[in-house]
């Protein structure tokens, strides 16, 4: 057992937080639902950062570190997919990806108006299929990400690309549990920020324990959500993958609910950017079957 | 980043596997109901001898005092090992893990060459006296008193929720010597044959004979008997307090013990809907981040760095393991609480102190939101 980041780790974290500085604050003219950066992904792909999980020195723990840091940030990035599941795939199919559950096609998907490939898991089957922008139509949502579907209503059919269902099912529930810790923390440390400065009752919220427990068990559920995805990232077992990415789904609902409590009306405002994070992590809430398949998952083995 | 044993960690679980298989009767887990009664003590002080002769009870101890210097991987791995197995080394796991360890780092050289190696040939059992009615979570309001006279301390006082005194040789008391709500506290090890001791125990649902109140009328001990300076007890029990805490691998016994029940109810073919797979997940995953929570605060051990308020963060999670594993065997499995699988309801015996013991979980939680979180203090 050995929890410290190599030299390695830590340098490609120096180099993802060098890369991510400018976006670390919300444009002051910024008053929409999601904001995309395609910049910052085109930032990432050019660091060589979307390759991080197939080299072998790096591995997917290092890709679920640096996923986390890019989740904290307000900006939203299609990182999360590419880093971890780029070495599964063919080298020559065009990013930004976004990923499609063939099983629910009424959901907007995460990404579709910006992406250039689509990855649709169906039942034991992997395709992928070209993103062209004249099938797909923008969805308006809260979810603090793109969202779109196709125009038609219909998946586009895809080829196959000689990918293990099992495998992507894995990577990407990683990638999702990688995410869902990064925008959390990111949530949590705007929460904190505010509470230390907003004063009522003469003093500031986070001086009150009702406020103060509640995010002290916050902090220790992310944690573990943080921690069950690097163990996840290191054995690369179906049920570590499924555990975490249950436990994320499972843990996100009361800590956003507890944040946005502690933000009152400020957080439902667009001026504060806490719905940054936890409308990308509503999202996720659902995906994949949601917490119940992961839950199938996490515990068929005997 | 490495989440994995080595060779030589693997070995080290495995004879102690071993050894436990050799050595626990039968009928060990319907002993294992009751952690302080007569009959699991009596076992405990055999199984502790054997374990010494073996260099299994304080392997991680420094060779001068009779360990052989196992890093704190080692100590995990045997902490995890015991406890799964119903903690069958009784009240004397608490000596290996810091009652021994505090007397090297602040015992007199006396202290130390008299009890130092009881413990480590497993024949001492020790409680600790610190809890009284008026001073749970604020301890530090703690009324029992030994004030100064000549050679000796005179100890007047009451203490409660106190495990193991039916039983303890000695004990580790807090007791005020100064007016100082912290410096005013000091430590005193009092030989429980005392005169002037009176041990009653209190009926609960941990168990036969675990948790007692001690009453002190007039109990005389030497000054010798004061272990660290006068009012030096606030800053040795917060570190002694922090290895305490962690202990205890707490999510080790509630996962056997989920994957036990999950074993019962997938016999019975009722472990298939959505609702209790979902149920058990969240357990499993509790008491899965517990455990990488508390090997995070091990690695900072093992590299020789202070535990810091990371320890609060690992017990919470600890708690929250222990509350959905032993939620799930009470809603999923009600016959665990009654008479038909004794290492369930030890377990459950045992986690519903778990929020309780070592400092509650809301007094984790204050430490947590000041020093993990940075919040703002409240106001006293």
């Amino acid at each position: 057992m050995d929890f410290a980041l190599t030299d390695d780790q830590s340098a490609v974290l120096d180099a993802i937080d060098a890369l991510a500085r400018p976006y670390a604050d919300v444009p002051a003219e910024s008053h929409g639902f999601h904001l995309y950066s395609a910049a910052l992904d085109a930032a990432l792909e050019e660091g060589g950062f979307l390759d991080i999980a197939g080299v072998e020195e790096l591995g997917p723990i290092t890709a679920v570190l640096a996923v986390e840091r890019v989740a904290a940030l307000p900006f939203c990035t299609e990182f999360a997919a590419s880093a971890l599941l780029r070495p599964l795939l063919p080298p020559d199919l065009p990013g930004p990806l976004c990923l499609i559950d063939a099983r629910d096609t009424a959901r907007p998907v995460r990404f579709l108006p910006v992406a250039a490939t689509a990855l649709i898991l169906d039942g034991d089957e992997v395709r992928a299929a070209p993103v062209d922008a004249g099938i797909v139509a923008p969805v308006d949502s809260l979810f603090a990400y793109p969202m779109g579907r196709f125009r038609d209503g219909h998946l586009p059919r895809g080829d196959g690309i000689g990918v293990a269902a099992e495998e992507l099912r894995r990577f990407w529930r990683i990638a999702l549990a990688a995410e869902m810790g990064g925008l959390l923390q990111g949530a949590l440390d705007s929460t904190i920020r505010h509470v230390s400065e907003r004063e009522q009752f003469g003093r500031p919220l986070g001086a009150f324990q009702g406020v103060r427990h509640r995010l002290a068990e916050a902090s220790v559920r992310i944690e573990g959500i943080r921690l069950l995805a690097r163990k996840a990232a290191l054995t690369g077992l179906a049920e570590d993958a499924a555990l975490v990415a249950f436990q994320a789904q499972d843990s996100a609902a009361a800590i956003i609910y507890d944040l946005h409590q502690f933000l009152g009306a400020m957080g439902v405002t667009l001026e504060h950017p806490l719905h940054f994070w936890t409308y990308r992590a509503k999202a996720l809430l659902s995906e994949l079957g949601g917490r119940g398949d992961q839950a199938a998952d996490a515990m068929a083995a005997d | 980043m490495r989440f994995g044993w080595t060779d030589d960690q693997c070995r080290f679980r495995e004879r102690l596997r071993d050894h436990l298989a050799a050595n626990l009767p039968p009928d060990w887990e319907e002993m294992a109901d009751g952690p302080g009664s007569d009959e699991q003590t009596d076992f405990s002080r055999a199984f502790c001898k054997g374990l010494a002769a073996v260099g299994l009870l304080t392997p991680h101890w420094p060779s001068e005092w009779g360990g052989q210097g196992l890093d704190p991987w080692c100590q995990q791995i045997l902490a995890e090992e015991m406890w799964m197995a119903g903690e069958p080394r009784g009240p004397q796991y608490m000596n290996v893990n810091w009652i021994g360890p505090a007397l090297m780092r602040f015992g007199t050289e006396e202290q130390r060459q008299r009890y130092l190696p009881p413990i480590a040939a497993g024949d001492a059992i020790w409680c600790q006296g610190f809890s009284e009615p008026g001073a749970g979570s604020d301890l530090a309001a703690l009324r029992t008193r030994a004030e100064r006279d000549g050679d000796v301390y005179r100890i007047n006082g009451q203490k409660i929720w106190t495990s193991y005194a039916g039983h303890a040789e000695n004990c580790f008391l807090l007791a005020r010597t100064g007016a100082d709500r912290k410096t005013g506290i000091s430590i005193l090890i009092v030989p429980m044959d005392t005169p002037g001791i009176t041990v009653r125990p209190i009926p609960s649902l941990v168990g036969e004979g675990d948790i007692h109140e001690m009453f002190f009328d007039d109990v005389e001990v030497p000054v010798a008997a004061r272990f660290g300076e006068e009012g030096q007890a606030w800053s040795i029990i917060a570190q002694a307090l922090a290895n305490e805490r962690l202990g205890i691998p707490r999510y080790a016994l509630a996962r056997k013990s989920l994957d036990r029940a999950i074993a019962i109810l997938r016999e019975r073919r009722v472990f298939s809907g959505d609702f209790v797979r979902v149920r058990a997940a969240q357990a499993t995953a509790a008491c899965e981040a517990a455990r990488l929570q508390v090997y995070a605060c091990v690695d900072r051990r093992a590299k020789g760095m202070d535990l810091g308020p990371e320890s609060s963060s690992a017990r919470l999670a600890t708690v929250m393991a222990e509350r959905a594993a032993g939620e799930f065997i009470v809603e999923f499995l009600p016959e665990a609480l009654g008479d038909s699988h004794p290492l369930l309801k030890a377990h459950h015996q045992r986690a519903i102190v778990a929020g309780i013991a070592s400092g509650a979980a809301e007094i984790q939680m204050n430490i947590i939101a000041n020093d993990v979180l940075g919040l703002p203090r409240e106001p006293r």
